[in-house]
């Protein structure tokens, strides 16, 4: 007779930056069920949205999860300059780009550190992390804030950037281009490495779109969805093509967040360009009345805000659907049939932020 | 002003997210609004090719809605959260948490629902 054992993982845990619960049922060594348990940090921040007014929610939103915190800004100011049909100028879609993507570098680098860490590769650790902070550098010296820098504002965004600062920048990413090329070939070639992320944790393609994946993780399973497709911000006059891997393993997983990398430093030179000059926002009159629905790709996938004005200051409800809380159904999906030592490389993969799916 | 809203009953739910389902939409979310007439608003988004499709229903409070988990089992998370801060009678959830995914014993509950908050002045009697 086969004897089941419940493991706790988690809320507290060396691969987890935040808590995160999931009972493991495992026979032996094999898990054959994961049940999640949430709700340690949440911040009722919906909530808290319809008690101030609707240009102060976009500090509020920010603070759904400090890794895309710009992304979430951009999306609630993209879902009110539509509810309020608000045209922001050209110059300010571009800026929108350049900052979303430098927060996407940051973001996948952050992660392939952590991952990195997981497995105890402690040199690529730092090495990724090095060319992070260049990136925390950029958003200090032109906003003020290094992670959660309030750059958007309904209307367009608060800040320019000089052609000095763009030219700066232009060097600065071509930095870090040279030294993700020097890394690359320890993510794809090492020994060790792949021995802990090939074959491990696949989700393939049907799976994850039944499952309603998102982001990187839809991608690495051959699923070509990316919402800057839909040519938001500036994006539809910048040439890209979204990164999609097709073995749905970690391994792949990975792959497709270090091609990202390089994808964003190729839009972000694009963006510096055709950016225009001009204005970079426009005043905002008036209050918001009726519904919209505001979609972002954000570094771990679509955000989905839902919000209805009233004509008040105050929106009657704003909503949002982070690209965690719809990976976490993956997880559970993945987890069955996976042995216990590649549980915690299995959750990095997803590349949870708890934080999101307790706003 | 949301694009392929289409109003339905909640008995329709079900088959429509059936339908959903067997053309290839992958379910992406669901949205509940507090009207304050003691009725709810539950809004499905559904997406294929990145064209969002929403069906919107209207419930009293307290009124059972089934799960769509046995057609979307990624519904779980949403449907758990909605029937924990909105309190609505969603049954036959895959994984049911009993109304505590989020919430322990000692908090307010259905904290996402519409309150009359009054605010005394001090010396007001």
């Amino acid at each position: 007779m086969d004897r089941k054992t419940i493991i706790p993982f988690g809320p507290q845990h060396p691969v987890l930056p935040e808590p995160l619960h999931l009972k493991l049922v495992m026979e032996d060594e094999k898990i054959v069920e994961a049940i999640p348990a949430i709700g340690y940090v949440h911040r009722g921040l919906e909530k808290l949205t319809e008690t101030k007014e609707f240009t102060q929610n976009v500090y509020i939103v920010e603070r759904v999860c400090g890794i895309c915190s710009f992304m979430h800004a951009m999306t609630y100011c993209q879902g009110m300059e539509d509810l309020m049909e608000i045209q922001i100028p050209d110059r300010a879609r571009y800026l929108r780009v350049i900052w979303a993507e430098l927060h996407r570098i940051h973001s996948h680098l952050l992660w392939l550190g952590l991952l990195a860490d997981s497995f105890g590769f402690e040199s690529l650790f730092m090495q990724l992390w090095k060319n992070r902070e260049k990136v925390l550098d950029i958003m200090e010296e032109t906003i003020g804030s290094r992670v959660i820098i309030s750059a958007n504002i309904i209307g367009g965004t608060k800040r320019d950037l000089s052609k000095e600062m763009l030219i700066k920048i232009s060097i600065i990413i071509d930095e870090i281009a040279e030294d993700i090329k020097r890394l690359e070939p320890v993510f794809f070639n090492d020994y060790t490495v792949k021995k802990r992320l090939v074959g491990v944790g696949i989700l393939t393609g049907e799976q994850a779109y039944e499952l309603g994946t998102v982001g990187p993780m839809a991608r690495a399973s051959g699923i070509k969805q990316d919402r800057r497709m839909t040519g938001y911000a500036a994006y539809g006059e910048l040439d890209f093509e979204p990164i999609v891997e097709t073995n749905g393993d970690c391994y792949a997983r990975t792959m497709v967040r270090v091609k990202e990398i390089n994808l964003s430093i190729r839009l972000i030179k694009q963006a510096i360009a055709k950016i225009p000059a001009g204005d970079f926002s426009v005043p905002v009159k008036g209050n918001p009345t009726g519904e919209v629905i505001a979609l972002v790709e954000q570094p771990r996938g679509e955000v989905l805000y839902y919000m209805k004005g009233n004509g008040t200051k105050f929106l009657e409800r704003l909503r949002i659907r982070t690209p965690t809380f719809a990976n976490i159904p993956t997880l559970l999906k993945m987890l069955p049939g996976s042995q216990l030592a590649d549980v915690p490389v299995l959750i990095l993969t997803i590349d949870p932020c708890i934080s999101c799916t307790e706003r | 002003m949301i694009k392929n809203l289409t109003e339905i009953s909640k008995d329709m739910l079900l088959n429509e997210t059936g339908k959903m389902k067997y053309n290839g939409y992958r379910f992406v979310t669901a949205t509940c609004v507090d009207i304050g007439d003691g009725t709810v608003d539950v809004i499905y988004h559904f997406d294929k090719d990145l064209e969002l499709k929403n069906f919107r229903i209207n419930v009293k409070r307290g009124e059972e809605i089934k799960s769509i988990t046995k057609i979307y089992f990624c519904a779980l998370l949403v449907e758990n959260e909605i029937k924990e801060l909105f309190g609505l009678n969603i049954t036959d959830i895959a994984i049911d948490y009993g109304g505590r995914m989020l919430l322990s014993d000692e908090e307010l509950q259905n904290p996402m629902l519409k309150r009359q908050i009054t605010i005394e002045q001090k010396g007001e009697e």
